[in-house]
């Protein structure tokens, strides 16, 4: 497929991203959580796209994901709705209070503490402690 | 961070205003609303019926509530506890059956599963209980019933109604629970039930107690610890002797206040700011590392309240849906949208997502962790990889690329 993006054309194996974004598609939806991390990687690698072009694509992919998985979600019983009243807020405020804050501190040193915090949290989901 | 800190503290400022007047709302609605009144001991020394009597008809957020009555001496006493407030309990069978050397692929699924549901048993019976713990996590609730003689007193696993499905590889990808089979017969609906208790609660001590002291001369008592972020409401508790003798039944009420909030779908209750503040503090953390809250929030979710994995991915899901629309309309004024390849990948996604919610309810919690222990191992491992300094001079590139297009765009948008 080729893809024009202000006036640059760029050859996109189509199908690599398809089967790429319904395994994505399948996990992040089994398990709740948006695929932007494992999306960019596969379209800007794995498409060999650059990130001005990912950036509004991948997300209005990931949304097609998210619509689908909420309404597959609620229709098997999974959604709680006070549950939800509790969080929308606090995500809506952490959504303006978040980019503030990222423009004052050095995001390599926050990606090398998330990286850590991450592989933690992992190794205790695994039980290796 | 001086408006950051500013607004937190407004917010918090108008929840503790608001919080005395929704205690007190609660605490006269209570008071106001007509309870079933504790049975006193009218029939004693009838032979063959046992009356049992409480010492207390509310609790606030759990607590302690003393059971007393008066069995035949000797003969030991069960009691079983349950709510009335009902939760969804589901369980997917595909452990090899014994007796066939198959896997079922079965799909148990009840809507009528108590959301407090515990069997106590006379002190003596603690070894026994204490034995189980060496299996771990493949205890066996049948088998601590059979072991101690509970199983006589379990009436509410008998009562409800569970479905039966026969689930098909072909029908999980097209997200289909598959053939709703006929119900079973009494004996076979019981032990699914004890495994969908298993399923729900999870733990042994949540479902089984030893704390019933009984007296030789068959008098006994029972300090029934009721643990607190449970459903509130209307609680019974029923004294049995054996498969036919049973107590009248005890009502008692569980009352919770704000800022305890109940789940009603979760089946917990839990104090508001708890998940707020978490939300907050992982939504921001997510936009400083450039991943949605979802990785960090839902194994934490699942690890720090005793929340259904399947409630937890399914409520965290939608709250991305707003901050996602925005985006894309903030993107696409400044026609930053790629809209064929966006839709033809987003359709793909469309079937994918169309399919994982259906296997969330097949994984239990245990797997549901273990996948995401690996899910984040990986992102950990990008989050690395986006650090190095080959990564680092190349996205600098692109990032120089990306502003001098948005500028582009915005001013052409502006146009």
């Amino acid at each position: 497929m080729i893809v024009e993006f202000w006036g640059h054309e760029f050859k996109v194996n189509i199908f690599l991203g398809c089967i790429g974004g319904f395994l994505i598609a399948v996990v992040s939806s089994m398990f709740g959580f948006g695929g932007g991390p494992f999306m960019v990687p596969l379209m800007t690698i794995g498409l060999g796209l650059p990130m001005y072009v990912v950036v509004g694509s991948s997300l209005l992919a990931i949304f097609f994901n998210t619509l689908m998985g909420s309404m597959r979600h609620f229709q098997f019983g999974n959604f709680d709705l006070l549950f939800f009243l509790v969080m929308f807020p606090a995500a809506i405020i952490g959504g303006f209070i978040g980019p503030q804050i990222a423009k004052r501190i050095s995001p390599l040193m926050v990606k090398r503490i998330a990286a850590a915090g991450l592989a933690i949290l992992a190794l205790n989901l695994l039980g290796v402690y | 961070m001086k408006h950051v800190r500013l607004a937190v503290a407004a917010l918090s400022a108008v929840f503790i205003l608001f919080a005395p007047d929704a205690f007190a709302e609660k605490s006269t609605m209570g008071s106001e609303s007509p309870k079933a009144p504790v049975s006193m001991s009218k029939s004693a020394g009838y032979a063959g019926t046992m009356t049992i009597s409480a010492d207390k008809t509310a609790l606030n957020n759990g607590g302690v509530i003393t059971v007393t009555g008066v069995a035949p001496a000797g003969k030991p006493v069960y009691l079983e506890v349950w709510s009335d407030d009902t939760v969804r309990a589901s369980r997917f069978d595909a452990d090899v059956d014994k007796g066939t050397g198959k896997r079922p692929y079965r799909f148990y699924l009840t809507t009528e599963m108590p959301a407090y549901y515990k069997i106590f048993v006379p002190e003596q019976m603690k070894e026994k209980i204490d034995a189980s713990r060496k299996d771990g996590k493949k205890w066996s609730l049948s088998r601590v019933l059979q072991e101690t003689g509970a199983d006589a007193a379990c009436d509410v696993p008998a009562s409800i109604k569970i479905d039966r499905y026969q689930a098909t590889l072909m029908g999980s990808i097209v997200g289909s629970r598959g053939t709703l089979l006929n119900p079973m017969d009494p004996k076979e609906q019981k032990t699914q039930c004890l495994q969908l208790v298993k399923a729900r609660f999870r733990s042994l001590d949540k479902v089984v107690g030893a704390d019933i002291r009984i007296d030789p001369d068959g008098a006994f008592r029972a300090e029934i610890p009721i643990r607190s972020g449970l459903a509130p409401g209307q609680y019974k508790i029923v004294a049995a002797l054996d498969n036919e003798i049973r107590s009248n039944t005890l009502t008692f009420e569980n009352k919770i206040s704000f800022p305890l909030l109940y789940l009603p779908n979760a089946g917990t209750s839990l104090n508001v700011f708890g998940p707020f503040f978490l939300t907050l503090a992982i939504v921001i953390f997510g936009v400083l590392i450039g991943a949605g809250g979802g990785f960090i929030m839902n194994p934490l979710f699942v690890s720090l309240w005793p929340l259904p994995h399947t409630i937890v991915a399914g409520t965290v899901m939608p709250t991305v849906l707003f901050s996602q629309a925005s985006g894309i309309y903030n993107y696409s004024k400044i026609k930053f949208i790629n809209w064929k390849l966006g839709t033809t990948i987003g359709l793909s996604m469309v079937a994918g997502g169309f399919i994982g919610p259906k296997m969330t309810e097949l994984i239990t919690l245990d797997q549901f962790k273990f996948v995401f222990g690996w899910v984040l191992l990986v992102l950990a491992g990008l989050m690395v990889w986006q650090t190095t300094p080959g990564y680092l001079e190349k996205n600098k590139k692109e990032q120089a690329i990306l502003k001098e297009f948005k500028k582009k765009a915005e001013s052409s948008a502006a146009k």
